[in-house]
């Protein structure tokens, strides 16, 4: 008797068990998905994330600090300077060398390198991994701007600085003219200095 | 009341073969000879037939990707048009810019042989599905008997394919398959004993139309008051065809983590698809040869609405959509099986079809055929 109970227990099971899990599937079946469609709509990304470089141009002073704290040397950069401000010509980083180790942020005196968010950078070609991280090259609007207006003031103070010298010596000469001859050459020494 | 019927539906020539053929004859010009009338009819027959397989894959192939990718969480293919709805259409393209690969070894002429034998069986059974009441290709007696035949001969397709491939997989894979039908085949067979006893008939329309009445639904031959036998027999129905068309838990054949894709491991491009092809036709077919013995055939609240208004065009495409509708059904019910249960090890399926199924089979016929001589007659529903 126990054959034939095992025969109809093996009947019972496998339909009890097939149910079961068509009722488990089935309840994955009608939720939604938890994928996301990838490049049209994105996880949410932690903001501690190592992801690619981005650089605060503006407040970047070309000090080379980060260039110099990579471990494995993959910052260059290279800038002109005028004055107090900077032209930009080059702030390149290699990913193909870069380890996201984030070492380059910490020692920035003006805290304008940073990790970005950013992960997925493919490309065809070997050289296009040498990322530039300068959103523009030469010099900002505002940057020439002031530094029009600092050679300006800086003009403008020589000019008064001349002038003055210049009314000095015009002064010295007049009194000296007024002494007498005893010293001709006093006027051309005092434009010199 | 079948006789009548059935001397009814010789008298009126209904098949499509027929209509085509009145209608090219109508609209033939002088100067094309006569025998070309019933070349051109039976091609436009064939490109029917091969349109309908054709669609049924590529929708298959479709649904079977969102719902496989649904039951796991995903979305499926969600790039080529509307969710993904073109795909079909991009992978057909793909498949048929593939090389098509001969290995060396190969038995050459069976090689190329197999893929066109697995389809042109498919294309065969397909003559005897009735799209609608009036429009079929074959009004055969033997119906039921025929897909079965035909759908069988697949295996030997698939056995050439193994065997020619040179390739230890491809032969595991066909072995199988042959062990498989043929455990397979009797219970399939057995099991559709039951609706044909109390039909009284092979012929699908006649089962169908056995099955009217009861606003669409209440006579179908799967409710208990029918016969009691009929539950058990569709689920035994349900296993076999599973096993016949290859489909998980029944994967045996293709065992694509052991065998790689078994019997066609060795195929690519437009002949690999052919497999496929015929693996989702037969699939829609067995599910409509069930629908049409278990569930109503097309007998459907919308039937006898369409038929309630009398006008004939609306009852054919109420009948259409009725059976597509039930084909594909059972084809989301076989989807949903395959990504719930994981493969059954071959002496698991021998054990199934032998052990189980076989003897059950005849049971339920045992019990059936008892119910219809000593109960049914003194069934005031019957």
């Amino acid at each position: 008797m126990t054959a034939v109970a095992n025969y109809v227990k093996n009947i019972v099971d496998t339909v009890k068990t097939t149910l079961v899990g068509m009722r488990i599937t089935g309840k994955y079946l009608l939720q939604k998905p938890i994928t996301v469609q990838y490049p049209d709509e994105r996880l949410p990304i932690p903001n501690r994330y190592r992801g690619i470089h981005y650089l605060e141009q503006e407040k970047c002073i070309n000090c080379l600090a980060c260039a110099r704290a990579c471990p494995i040397d993959c910052i260059e950069m290279d800038a002109i300077r005028h004055g107090k401000e900077l032209e930009w010509v080059s702030f390149t980083l290699d990913y193909q060398k870069c380890m996201f180790c984030e070492l380059c942020v910490y020692p920035c005196p003006k805290d304008c390198i940073h990790m970005g968010t950013e992960f997925a950078f493919t490309s065809y070609d070997r050289s296009e991994f040498v990322h530039d991280l300068l959103s523009y090259q030469g010099m900002s609007r505002e940057a020439k701007a002031r530094m029009i207006e600092a050679e300006k003031k800086k003009k403008a103070k020589e000019e008064a600085k001349a002038a003055k010298k210049a009314a000095e010596a015009a002064k010295k000469k007049a009194e000296s003219e007024a002494k007498g001859e005893d010293a001709p050459d006093a006027g051309t020494d005092g434009g010199e200095g | 009341m079948s006789l009548p019927l059935h001397l009814a539906a010789l008298a009126a020539p209904r098949s499509a073969t027929n209509q085509i053929n009145d209608f090219l004859t109508g609209v033939k010009p002088d100067f094309v000879p006569d025998w070309a009338l019933p070349l051109t009819t039976a091609l436009i027959s064939v490109g029917i037939a091969v349109a309908i397989i054709s669609l049924v894959a590529m929708s298959g192939t479709w649904l079977e990707r969102k719902v496989s990718g649904h039951i796991q969480c995903r979305y499926g293919p969600m790039r080529v048009g509307w969710h993904g709805w073109l795909q079909p259409i991009a992978d057909g393209v793909k498949l048929l810019l593939k090389e098509d690969m001969i290995p060396l070894g190969a038995d050459k002429p069976l090689y190329l042989l197999a893929p066109a034998l697995v389809l042109a069986s498919i294309l065969g059974a397909m003559a005897v599905f009735p799209l609608a009441p009036d429009f079929y290709f074959a009004d055969i007696d033997l119906g039921i008997f025929t897909i079965l035949a035909l759908t069988s001969t697949t295996t030997i397709g698939v056995v050439m394919a193994g065997w020619s491939s040179n390739s230890k997989w491809s032969l595991y894979g066909a072995m199988r398959e042959a062990a498989q039908v043929v455990a397979y085949e009797i219970p399939l067979g057995i099991s559709l004993l039951v609706p044909v006893m109390v039909a009284g008939s092979f012929n699908l329309l006649e089962v169908s139309n056995g099955q009217a009445g009861g606003f669409g639904v209440l006579n179908w031959y799967i409710w208990p008051w029918v016969n009691p036998f009929m539950g058990p027999a569709f689920l035994l129905f349900f296993i076999a065809i599973l096993a016949e068309t290859k489909r998980a838990p029944f994967d045996l054949p293709e065992a694509e983590s052991e065998l790689v894709a078994g019997f066609m491991t060795e195929y690519s491009g437009i002949r690999w698809s052919f497999f496929f092809m015929e693996e989702y036709a037969a699939m829609f077919l067995y599910c409509v040869v069930g629908s049409f013995f278990f569930f109503g055939g097309f007998e459907s609240p919308l039937t006898s609405l369409a038929r309630a208004t009398d006008v004939h065009l609306l009852v054919q495409v109420a009948a259409a959509v009725t059976i597509i509708a039930k084909g594909y059904a059972g084809l989301f019910l076989m989807m949903w099986l395959r990504w719930t249960l994981p493969r059954v090890r071959i002496d698991q399926v021998m054990t199934l079809g032998y052990k189980y199924l076989t003897p059950l089979a005849l049971a339920c016929v045992l019990g059936a055929s008892v119910w219809e001589v000593f109960l049914a007659p003194v069934l005031p529903w019957r």
